[in-house]
């Protein structure tokens, strides 16, 4: 295999200085955001559209009758003071670059009226449809519903639930691992804020969970004309596979039924895991938000020695969709498995930044990114960095990306990135963007099957690669059928 | 050098294979000795229409007298006719009058070296779209071949195996098959086979060309071997039925046991209906399936034709030799 020595162009700073010290008087009340945090005695870090909505979020939390949890105390104290030196980033920030989020800055965005009444009647499918299967914790708007939750089928010992309601020795679990990740962008922060409940999975050492664990995150609050605000919701959720541990998680995005193309929402989303020493975690990543949606999403995953995570992403819904995905290798011997399918139609886009960072020996991992844009003002991102630091000898990472442009002026932005300091490695990547691929087609028709069933059949397969290795079959034909009804509605296959 | 060996004929086809008349032959003594062997013209440049100095002959051994004058004699499967192509894209012109006839139950091979036009031979047949033809005339059991689009092709029943089939991630084999048979079936006026009764049609395809189940879940050629990819081809042709087989460098790649694997597949579905058209640099797919006729290509045209001694000849002394002769 080819290798390859690609650096990226270097980040610029990661809080540009904002020139305009004089937002200050715009904070109208800073000192309600965080009591016992001081603040900046100079706040021109802040930007005032930032500690205005940090505000409300906070706000919107005090009137629970019950103190938060240690964890959840943490994550608000650590989130608010990181936040205080965010600005909502532009396209001069590298990250954001080429996703443009001053839609969202402009929408008059408002924290979900949570909390959310437990006997809600209109709960669309999959969340009140549980498959026989699986185990089901339902998350609506950020808040877990026990009501709508099944969680006997799970081993002894498993725990999923609130961190509130967590034994104590896994609650000072919660509390050392949470928030561990220093390099979140304001979106992480203002999750860490606005964030009601943290939803826990807890996996004990040596135990394999045989029973699938559907994730149900549903955004239930939403407007259609946008006139109400924009409510944003936090869900937050830690996955800690302690060592030798094993679970399959199906995480799982939604705002009502596939058709609901309307409503307006934003879903501003972080998920931590952590893996354990020789511990294995299957990660299925089902994105079908509505298509006027705003989703913003964190994943930061901690792999210990010998661990394995495999992800696989399909991400079809919201006006603006961004996956941030960071994995960080703790010991050597690491198996990462990165597999994502993105779907971008009129005026959507689907944006993946992934970084896997490895900093010990024998790390190998595999990374392939798909897109289809099937509309002009469709857009992708993806910016994929693998950094193999100086002790990640003998590491062998692929990244492979490609990109299918169906129609003129539909556009995808491109930053397959290795940063390699070891020197005895084996990395290869690829990026290729294209039409339909000729000689695909002409396999197809020498065989009897005439051109646009060719190209129906090649342009699912395109994304098939990807969802073909969703692991639980039930879920694997739910996705590539919505993949398919999605396809057919846009025009893409006919 | 290849104009040497053009003859000219006065006359359209011979449809009939006891035809009285020996053509008038010019020029070439060299010609003539190879032409006096023969019982009849199968291979002739219909020379009214165009002046086009390319042209080959292609003559019988003597072996195929048997058939004369017997009734039902083999009826021509394909006839290639002083086909020209060019790229599509640069114009530059790759086949310079072909002209072939196949027959029914009838193994041909053309031999030739790298960039004689072999591969684009066969894929101008298959209606690739990278080429343009721009003379002469294919017909296929009686109709236009090249009025047709390559599904078109397939449905009448030519078969192309790839030199380097490619691969298709998403799409698993056995659901290729079926939509490749259904297409078939469809053109037929047949209904679609669902997935279990295609797969009762498909196990003893299976069980013929000696193909594991496993391969049905994998996706289209995708991480197969040299050998699994042709095998693979092998297995669309008996799924398809085809008349015409066009086998484009079958051998490319293969040990010997994969050669026989494959050729074993090729000669179990021979009926003495159905046609096969090998291309091939090597001899030795000779000695697994054999040809009725060996044909040199050699500069876009057909430049000699014989059996498998020609083939002999080749590997003894190269193209060169045989081109000078």
């Amino acid at each position: 295999m080819a290798c390859c020595f690609c650096f990226s162009s270097s980040s610029p700073c990661p809080f540009p200085l904002n020139p305009t010290p004089s937002l200050k008087p715009h904070i109208q009340n800073p000192t309600k955001l965080r009591p016992s945090t001081p603040l900046f005695s100079s706040s021109s870090f802040s930007d005032p559209v930032v500690i205005q909505l940090a505000e409300s979020l906070e706000d919107s939390l005090s009137g629970s009758s019950s103190p938060p949890s240690l964890p959840l105390q943490k994550l608000r104290d650590s989130s608010s003071l990181s936040l205080l030196s965010k600005s909502w980033p532009s396209s001069k920030d590298e990250p954001f670059r080429f996703t443009d989020t001053s839609f969202l800055k402009k929408s008059p965005i408002r924290p979900v009226s949570a909390p959310f009444p437990a006997s809600h009647p209109a709960i669309p499918s999959p969340l009140n449809d549980p498959d026989a299967l699986f185990a089901n914790l339902a998350v609506i708007d950020g808040v877990i519903v026990p009501s709508l939750s099944n969680l006997s089928s799970l081993p002894n010992g498993v725990f999923v639930g609130s961190a509130a309601d967590a034994p104590e020795s896994l609650s000072k679990r919660v509390l050392e691992l949470i928030a561990g990740f220093p390099d979140g962008d304001l979106f992480w922060d203002l999750n860490g804020i606005g964030a009601p409940d943290v939803a826990v999975v807890y996996v004990p050492a040596g135990c394999r969970v045989e029973t699938p664990l559907h994730l149900g995150f549903f955004s239930l609050e939403g407007t259609e004309d946008g006139l109400n605000g924009l409510p944003v919701s936090n869900p937050r959720a830690l996955v800690l596979v302690e060592e030798g541990g094993e679970i399959g998680i199906v995480e799982e995005y939604s705002g009502g039924d596939d058709v609901d193309e309307v409503k307006r929402y934003w879903a501003n989303s972080v998920m931590e895991i952590v893996i354990g020493e020789g511990a294995k975690v299957r990660h299925s990543y089902i994105q079908r938000q509505s298509a006027s949606a705003a989703h913003i999403k964190w994943t930061f995953v901690r792999q210990g020695a010998s661990s394995t995570y495999e992800v696989v992403e399909t991400s079809t819904g919201g006006k603006l969709s961004r996956h941030n995905l960071h994995i960080q290798q703790l010991g050597p011997e690491t198996v990462t498995e990165i597999s994502t399918f993105h779907l971008s139609g009129s005026n959507q886009t689907q944006d993946l930044h992934s970084r896997l960072v490895l900093d010990h020996p024998r790390g190998y991992s595999r990374q392939l990114h798909k897109c289809i844009v099937t509309h002009s003002s469709g857009q992708a991102v993806f910016d994929g960095n693998i950094k193999v630091n100086r002790y990640a000898q003998q590491t062998d990472a692929g990244q492979l990306t490609r990109s299918l442009l169906l129609v003129p002026r539909a556009t995808v932005n491109i930053k397959p990135n290795l940063q390699i300091i070891a020197d005895d490695v084996k990395c290869s990547h690829g990026a290729a963007i294209s039409d339909l691929e000729q000689d695909q087609l002409f396999y197809f028709q020498t065989r009897g099957v005439d051109l646009q069933t060719a190209r129906n059949a090649l342009i699912f397969s395109f994304g098939a690669d990807v969802t073909g290795r969703l692991p639980f079959k039930s879920i694997q034909k739910r996705v590539e059928s919505h993949v398919r009804d999605l396809l057919a509605a846009r025009g893409a296959v006919q | 050098m290849a104009s040497a060996f053009s003859l000219h004929f006065p006359f359209s086809f011979p449809s009939s294979s006891s035809h009285p008349s020996f053509p008038k032959l010019p020029l070439n003594p060299s010609i003539v000795t190879l032409s006096a062997t023969s019982s009849r013209f199968r291979h002739v440049h219909h020379s009214r229409r165009s002046r086009i100095p390319a042209a080959s002959i292609a003559v019988d051994s003597p072996s195929t007298s048997k058939s004369d004058g017997i009734e039902n004699s083999p009826k021509p499967l394909l006839e290639v006719k002083d086909l020209t192509a060019v790229i599509a894209e640069s114009k530059r012109k790759i086949l310079h009058g072909i002209n072939l006839v196949i027959y029914e139950g009838e193994v041909h091979a053309v031999m030739g070296k790298n960039g004689s036009g072999k591969s684009t031979f066969s894929k101008v047949l298959a209606g690739h779209p990278d080429y343009e033809v721009t003379g002469g005339s294919v017909v296929f059991k009686g109709e236009n071949l090249l009025d047709m689009d390559p599904e078109e092709r397939s449905h009448a029943g030519l078969f192309m195996s790839f030199q380097a089939p490619v691969e298709i991630p998403g799409v698993s084999n056995i659901d290729f098959l079926r939509m490749s048979y259904n297409a078939r079936r469809t053109k037929q006026g047949l209904k679609e086979l669902g997935p279990i009764e295609f797969y009762g049609f498909l196990s003893p395809k299976l069980a013929a060309v000696n193909i594991d189940t496993s391969f049905l879940d994998r996706n289209v050629n995708e991480g197969f071997s040299g050998g699994e990819k042709k095998r693979n081809e092998i297995l669309q042709l008996a799924v398809l039925e085809a008349d015409m087989a066009i086998l484009d460098e079958i051998d490319s790649g293969l040990d010997v046991d994969a050669l026989q694997d494959v050729a074993k597949a090729v000669n179990s579905l021979s009926t003495p209906k159905n046609s096969v058209l090998m291309i091939t640099h090597y001899r030795r797919l000779l000695d697994f399936i054999k040809p009725k006729y060996v044909h040199i290509m050699e500069d876009g045209r057909i430049i000699k034709t014989g059996d498998v001694s020609l083939a002999k000849q080749l590997e003894k002394e190269g193209y060169k030799a045989v081109s000078a002769v």
